[in-house]
C-alpha cells in the first residue's frame, strides 16, 4: 500500500481498495495503522479520509530498520562462528 | 532472498548459511552461555521451550549499570524453530504491545543449515525504539571487544577434554 501511496499520490481506502484483492474495510484498517506509526497521514477531505505518505518519516523509519537489519547481519555472523567452530570440534571428537 | 526490511508491516528479515547442522545452530542460538558471545553481555535463560523466561544484559562494565530487559520463550522446536520476545521495559512482562518478536527458522541445508531470522514489532513500538536496539550492541568498539573473547572462548571450546 506505500508503494501505492508513493507512485499514485494521495488516496482514500475506497481508491486504494479498487486497486488490491482486500475490502475497503481492511484497506480502511491498515491505513489506520500505518497512520499511528507516522508512516501516513490523513486528512478530511469529504466524506472519506485522505491519506498521503510522510517522506520524512518514511525515510527516518527506512533509516533505522536499515540499522538494526546491519545489526543482525553482525550478530547472525557471530552464530555462524560459534556454530561452526562447535561443529569441526565436535565431528574432530568423533573422527579422532 | 526477499524484501530485507518491510516498511509495511514493521519487519525485517535476514538469511544466512551455516556450515553446521541444526542441532549444534540451535544450541548456539537458544543456549544463554552461547547467547552472551553473539548478543547480550550476559544472559540467563531457563530451557527453551515455550513460556520460558530470562533477561538480557546489555553493558554493566565497571561501574557503569547495565540495563537488564526480560525475555520470554514464544515457541521452541527443536532443531528447527525459536522464538521468543525481548522488550524495552524491565517492568514489563513482553506482549505483542510491547516488545520484538524474533523467529529464528533453521533449516537443513545439505550439509549445514539454512538460518533464516525475522525481527517484527518495530511498526508498533515506534520507529525511535529501532535505534535503541541497533544500540544494543555492535557499535564498532563492542565488537572490537568481542572478537578477543571470541578467538579465546573457540580456543576454550576446541581445547576442552
Amino acid at each position: 500500500m506505500l508503494d501505492l501511496l508513493l507512485a499514485a499520490g494521495p488516496g482514500t481506502a475506497t481508491s486504494l481498495s479498487e486497486q488490491l484483492p482486500v475490502t475497503r474495510q481492511a484497506v480502511a484498517k491498515h491505513l489506520l495503522v500505518l497512520d499511528q506509526a507516522g508512516l501516513v497521514h490523513g486528512t478530511t477531505a469529504g466524506r472519506e479520509r485522505r491519506y498521503q505518505v510522510d517522506q520524512a518519516q518514511l525515510a527516518r523509519a527506512v533509516a533505522q530498520l536499515a540499522s538494526v537489519g546491519a545489526s543482525w547481519d553482525a550478530r547472525l555472523q557471530r552464530i555462524k562462528r560459534i556454530a561452526e567452530a562447535i561443529q569441526r570440534e565436535r565431528d574432530a571428537e568423533r573422527d579422532a | 532472498m526477499g524484501v530485507e526490511a518491510d516498511m509495511e508491516y514493521g519487519s525485517i528479515d535476514r538469511e544466512i548459511y551455516v556450515d553446521a547442522s541444526p542441532e549444534v545452530v540451535f544450541e548456539v542460538v537458544s543456549r544463554p552461555e552461547h547467547l552472551r558471545e553473539w548478543w547480550p553481555d550476559d544472559a540467563t535463560l531457563g530451557d527453551p521451550a515455550a513460556g520460558s523466561t530470562g533477561e538480557l544484559t546489555f553493558g554493566g562494565h565497571g561501574n557503569e549499570s547495565g540495563i537488564v530487559v526480560p525475555m520470554t520463550v514464544v515457541e521452541s522446536v527443536p532443531p528447527r524453530l525459536f522464538s521468543f520476545r525481548w522488550a524495552y521495559d524491565p517492568g514489563l512482562a513482553p506482549d505483542p504491545s510491547n516488545s520484538f518478536l524474533v523467529t529464528l527458522e533453521l533449516i537443513p541445508s545439505g550439509p549445514g543449515t539454512t538460518l533464516r531470522l525475522t525481527e517484527t514489532g518495530f511498526r508498533e513500538q515506534g520507529w525511535e525504539v529501532a535505534v535503541l536496539e541497533a544500540a544494543y550492541q555492535d557499535h564498532a568498539e563492542s565488537w572490537d571487544r568481542f572478537l578477543p573473547q571470541l578467538a579465546e572462548y573457540v580456543t576454550r571450546l576446541v581445547s576442552a577434554p
